[in-house]
């Protein structure tokens, strides 16, 4: 199966128990609207940690109805955060999100080694994009966590990508690992990389999944392009999956597909024990509650 | 753009390098019956007249010149532009590297001596409200200070033939927080210095700054940052072909973008586009070769 928008999340929302999802530092007028959106539409059940206070005004004065929405009283931030983030570690949550802290304190909660989320995967960023062009949607990492992966770390951010699309139904999913070029050049590093990816997975040292690269953006998603380079490849045309160089490339290319192709995007971060919605202020509304819905979709 | 160049009033020369492709000939085409150009086709001609037939072209508007061998008839290409037979080098279905080497070669090439060989695009994108040019997707894989200076000027030399007197170069990263993890902070901030004791001139230059704070008004209004951009960049210079190269086909397949570009750094344009493009880009990017003759 594949998904070919990202309405198709909630099909598989709605064929399992109701996920919980903990809002640390719930007061947050931006990520609060979103998550009261996917508790209207049965797709998570919310646990707001925070300081109930300004969690009630913001509510008030927005006209959001929490009447019986769990709420655990913590004004410290930091503290809020910790206690979220022992609700995962002790299976009382299902997803983490991220309310009115930094990236970095959250972070360091999911890392801490006694109570965090550590799974000894390393951490990435996935996002699935919805394209009025393109025939499904199109998944992209690493866009926003890891800065310039090595060949070790662009393994382990395939294989959380490929789990989770797992998760969604996928079976053989297929990886396009992007390059400039798609000839392997030995200045560019990136290309090297994904000739190795290509052949670790032809081993069965990387599974599940059908890796080719390098390909160029053009071959990966466009069968005409990689016909009339005459590129034979299972992968060409038909990606599921686009692994990044970078993130210098992850960044302009997320930000141009939301920008300039109006694209819809959901984004979480996997390699935790469960999935984590780190959404920014700068993201729409849309594509928070979009990000709610593929945390509930991807939760095993 | 092709207004601009119709409005010249002459006709350029242009030599296709290995011209045997449907999207190559459909571009020259309708450049040749537009009236703006006159083009030799180098390559098998009974593959170029076949290809013709197949598009419905006829193959006596263009002169048809033998060469059994891509690299051949790369450097007749180049060789009609340096003894002053053509005005414009075009590359056909040959890949980019071996055409790039006729270009370069030092005896018989179309290098100008010292110049940096650099690619320039304009990308004209319906969620955009102006044109936008970008720098490098193609040629130089991590530009150095010194190639970035030159991109630079190349970019703002082709605005300023679009009538843009002073255009707004967005210097494009991850963030616009300098940080040791990108390898473009410093050169970027030398950029910056340079543009203001007035060594790169006629331009308006900020970086880094991400796409959103280059190109988006709002997001600069959001993030409350203050940048001359403004979030209305004419010039995107990338830190790499790789970051740059996924950004335009990105626009190209997935935005309705469409993209012409040109190598500078040589004596007369050298038009190099992907071979996999359409004809209608590569039919702009000959505009915009004679628009830069």
């Amino acid at each position: 199966m594949v998904l070919n928008r990202l309405n198709d999340l909630k099909n598989i929302v709605a064929g399992g128990p109701r996920k919980k999802l903990v809002l640390a530092a719930a007061q947050d007028q931006h990520s609060l609207g979103a998550v009261l959106k996917a508790w209207k539409e049965s797709i998570v059940d919310p646990i707001l940690v925070g300081d109930t206070e300004s969690i009630q005004n913001i509510c008030i004065s927005n006209n959001y109805d929490i009447t019986g929405l769990r709420i655990i009283h913590e004004p410290d931030l930091l503290k809020s955060v910790e206690m979220s983030v022992r609700m995962v570690n002790s299976k009382q949550a299902d997803v983490l999100m991220k309310g009115m802290v930094g990236t970095s304190a959250l972070l360091k909660c999911v890392l801490n080694k006694e109570w965090g989320l550590r799974t000894g995967n390393l951490l990435s960023h996935f996002a699935l994009f919805e394209v009025a062009t393109y025939h499904k949607v199109i998944a992209v990492t690493d866009v926003a966590m890891n800065i310039a992966p090595n060949l070790k770390d662009k393994i382990a951010i395939v294989n959380n990508s490929v789990s989770c699309l797992l998760r969604l139904g996928y079976i053989m999913p297929k990886v396009a690992v992007l390059g400039a070029v798609e000839m392997v050049n030995e200045n560019m590093e990136a290309t090297l990389h994904a000739a190795l990816l290509s052949k670790m997975n032809q081993r069965d040292q990387i599974k599940n999944c059908i890796i080719d690269g390098p390909l160029a953006f053009d071959n990966a998603v466009s069968l005409e392009s990689a016909r009339h380079k005459g590129i034979k490849s299972e992968v060409a045309g038909d990606t599921d999956l686009l692994l990044m160089p970078d993130i210098e490339v992850g960044n302009v290319l997320y930000k141009s597909l939301v920008f300039f192709a109006k694209a819809k995007v959901a984004s979480i971060i996997l390699g935790a024990l469960a999935p984590i919605v780190l959404t920014s202020r700068s993201d729409s509304e849309q594509a928070k509650f979009d990000s709610i819905l593929l945390a509930a979709a991807a939760c095993k | 753009m092709v207004e601009k160049v119709l409005s010249v009033k002459r006709k350029y020369r242009v030599a296709v390098a290995w011209a045997q492709d449907p999207y190559t000939i459909g571009a020259i085409h309708r450049t040749v019956s537009e009236g703006f150009t006159d083009a030799t086709l180098i390559g098998r001609s009974s593959e170029i007249i076949n290809t013709c037939r197949s598009e419905e072209i006829d193959e006596n508007l263009f002169q048809i010149v033998e060469a059994d061998d891509d690299s051949i008839a790369s450097s007749m290409a180049v060789g009609m532009v340096k003894n002053g037979q053509a005005d414009i080098v075009m590359k056909g279905l040959v890949g980019t590297d071996i055409f790039l080497k006729s270009v370069m070669d030092r005896e018989n090439g179309l290098m100008l001596p010292g110049a940096v060989l650099s690619y320039v695009g304009a990308i004209q994108i319906p969620a955009y409200h102006k044109l936008l040019f970008i720098t490098d997707p193609a040629v130089i894989p991590y530009p150095n200070l010194d190639q970035k200076v030159s991109m630079v000027s190349y970019a703002v030399d082709m605005a300023h033939r679009f009538g843009i007197p002073k255009p707004k170069v967005a210097l494009i990263a991850a963030s616009e927080k300098r940080g040791k993890h990108f390898s473009s902070s410093a050169d970027y901030s030398t950029l910056v210095e340079k543009a203001e004791k007035g060594e790169i001139k006629d331009c308006i230059i900020d970086g880094p700054l991400d796409l959103f704070l280059a190109c988006d008004k709002s997001s600069v209004e959001i993030k409350g940052i203050k940048t001359p951009v403004n979030g209305e960049a004419d010039i995107l210079m990338f830190p790499s072909l790789e970051s740059c190269n996924p950004f335009y086909k990105a626009l190209m397949l997935f935005a309705r973008g469409e993209l012409a570009g040109i190598i500078r750094g040589t004596e007369k344009p050298v038009v190099v586009m992907s071979r996999s493009e359409s004809s209608v880009s590569k039919y702009y990017c000959i505009g915009l070769a004679c628009l830069m003759v």
